[in-house]
């Protein structure tokens, strides 16, 4: 088995974890928590796809490299707009429970 | 001109008016941040329609060295086509914000003294958000590796995230924006697996070099990337088993954005499919077309359903949106259909994508205008059911007759553009009359057309002719104010002219389609 085999194995667990918490937990913070679990795993993925072997030696690729990290700015963003919407819930109903909301069905 | 100016001006825009932000507050003067917004949309559209008529030869800029690992930006025909689009609906809603917004944030009744509060604090980046979402979609159409276009993606997906959770003071907006945002962060990440996948296979992003690696035909890696791209841009563009976050998103955001996420947005996602499926991947080596006509008989059929059964105005038209989105999927499934099973036919394939194509506009055209002009019914009688609005058309005739318009456009009422969209493509459905597949999703494709616009007549003689159930009518309703109106007039007076002048538009379309084609 190659090496990027093993990460890109590791990146789906990830991605299988993240969306598992996404549909199982009820509680807003959590399913932010997940989300930001699947992006991980994506990240993962990108670093797997862009393993080289240069004189045995493992180095990274530079595009690989940028797109991890663009893709975790990215990433904070979304997750700091996804814990704000979740504070202004909590404002309206006074808790993050989803089964409270009037019409977060997926 | 250099695709890049564009989105400089867009976003230099947006920066101004945060800077300028507490400036215009000191002075009590928020209209102004809305001014400086229509002029950046504004040079935005000219700049785009002269490169139009001019008849621009396709462009690419790089950002570095010439190398498979820098980004670019290309403007081809196609993007300026949809740019169009973009901008110019764009810059009506940001005309109709200046008066419908601080109607929004100021006259609304509200119980809550803490929302009230809250809401006190005004338009705060209201409008940098709105161009920073025309800025996103305009550099979706204008990226020219895989990975510029995700980042541009997800610009716009931010943007109209914060966009549709703009109203946080009613509980409607912020559970929709927090549905909205995981269901479609989910899509952008399968779309970006797909992409990380598409990397490792080729070494690259960049569209050329990935066509040369996978167009021909591929492996099994190449189909899973496939799958997931078109799931990830099947989110935004709201195809059925991912639709669930549209109908409560787009009637939850402020109305011109519901008129921008309704009329442009979803294009975006239409974009990406198109363009990673016929220019990339190519349909004659990946057999996707059977699948992709299925999802978009069973996108419009579930939509115009549901759409019949909505009592809230603005829910209906969103239910609206995702059939017409049906239409355009069907559009490119025969296409691609046609360029797989009969490859001698290239021009059937082309007259189905053209008809997809000019969809594309005259939704833009209709979907804007009917929540424009919904958004004229809320700030007059404050209610969005269409039991309550009923029988208000003698009372504001110039919004009911550019709503009339709008709503006869997506009917596809004979002389108007929607009808020529939708025969074009019916008559490449019906081109290859052996082909059963082909058929069936033809006539299911003139029920679900002739379904709607019997739904769409009906709301259009209900708001308009019918006699008001309230008591005492609607007599104190006035019509909306110019500023609010102008926006509608244009929108109606550009269903006509794209109907007057159809010849040039399908030449553009045309020269878009070559470079999907070619």
């Amino acid at each position: 088995m190659n090496l990027y085999e093993i990460y890109f194995a590791g990146s789906l667990l990830l991605i299988a974890a993240g969306l598992y918490i996404i549909a199982s937990k009820r509680h807003l913070v959590k399913i932010v928590i997940g989300l930001e679990v699947v992006t991980l795993g994506v990240n993962l993925a990108i670093a797997s796809m862009g393993i080289r072997i240069m004189d045995g030696v493992i180095v990274m690729d530079a595009l690989a490299q940028s797109m991890i990290a663009i893709s975790i700015a990215v990433a904070a963003a979304i997750a700091a707009l996804a814990l704000s919407i979740a504070l202004n819930i909590y404002r309206h109903y006074g808790t993050f429970d989803i089964r409270k909301l009037r019409r977060l069905r997926w | 001109m250099d695709p890049l100016a564009v989105i400089l001006i867009l976003v230099g825009a947006a920066i101004v008016t945060v800077i300028l932000d507490p400036v215009f507050k000191r002075i009590r003067m928020i209209e102004l941040s809305g001014v400086i917004t229509c002029i950046a949309l504004l040079s935005t559209l000219i700049l785009l329609v002269l490169d139009a008529v001019v008849g621009a030869p396709p462009r690419m800029i790089i950002f570095g060295p010439d190398s498979p690992l820098t980004a670019s930006l290309k403007l081809d025909m196609l993007s300026i086509y949809l740019s169009i689009i973009f901008s110019g609906l764009g810059l009506m809603a940001a005309i109709y914000s200046m008066k419908y917004m601080l109607f929004e944030v100021e006259h609304l009744p509200l119980d809550d003294l803490f929302w009230v509060k809250v809401r006190e604090l005004g338009l705060d980046r209201y409008y940098a958000l709105l161009l920073t979402l025309i800025a996103g979609m305009i550099g979706v159409t204008m990226a020219n590796d895989f990975f510029t276009l995700y980042v541009f993606w997800e610009l716009m997906a931010i943007s109209s995230y914060s966009l549709v959770a703009f109203r946080k003071w009613s509980w409607e907006a912020v559970e929709a924006g927090f549905k909205y945002l995981i269901m479609s962060t989910l899509g952008s990440l399968a779309a970006l697996l797909g992409i990380a996948v598409l990397y490792g296979l080729t070494g690259s992003l960049r569209f050329d070099a990935v066509r040369v690696a996978v167009f021909g035909g591929g492996n099994m890696a190449a189909a899973f990337s496939l799958v997931m791209i078109l799931i990830g841009f099947g989110v935004t563009a709201a195809i059925v088993p991912f639709h669930s976050w549209l109908p409560d998103a787009h009637p939850a955001a402020p109305t011109p954005i519901s008129a921008i996420l309704s009329g442009v947005v979803i294009k975006t996602g239409i974009y990406a499919m198109l363009w990673s499926m016929f220019k990339i991947f190519g349909p004659v080596a990946y057999g996707f077309s059977p699948a992709l006509i299925g999802l978009g008989i069973l996108t419009m059929s579930f939509a115009n359903i549901a759409a019949i059964m909505q009592t809230d105005i603005k829910r209906f038209l969103a239910y609206s949106s995702i059939a017409n989105i049906g239409y355009i999927v069907t559009g490119m499934g025969l296409a691609a259909h046609i360029l797989r099973t009969y490859p001698s036919e290239v021009g059937l394939a082309a007259l189905a994508l053209t008809g997809a194509l000019l969809h594309v506009l005259n939704h833009a055209l209709g979907k804007g205008l009917s929540f424009l002009s919904t958004g004229c019914y809320i700030l007059r009688i404050n209610s969005r059911e269409i039991e309550k609005l009923e029988g208000i058309g003698p009372r504001m005739p110039a919004t009911t007759a550019s709503l009339g318009i709008g709503l006869l456009n997506l009917a596809g009422v004979p002389p108007l553009s929607g009808f020529w969209s939708k025969l074009l493509i019916v008559s490449a459905g019906l081109g290859v009359p052996s082909d059963g597949l082909m058929l069936a999703a033809t006539i299911i494709f003139i029920v679900n057309c002739i379904m709607a616009a019997g739904y769409y007549l009906w709301l259009f003689q209900r708001l308009a002719f019918r006699r008001p159930m309230l008591d005492g009518g609607h007599k104190e309703v006035m019509e909306a104010p110019a500023l609010m109106l102008t926006p509608l007039l244009v929108l109606a007076a550009a269903c006509i002219l794209v109907t007057i002048m159809l010849n040039p538009v399908l030449q553009l379309i045309q020269s878009a389609l070559e470079v999907i084609l070619r």
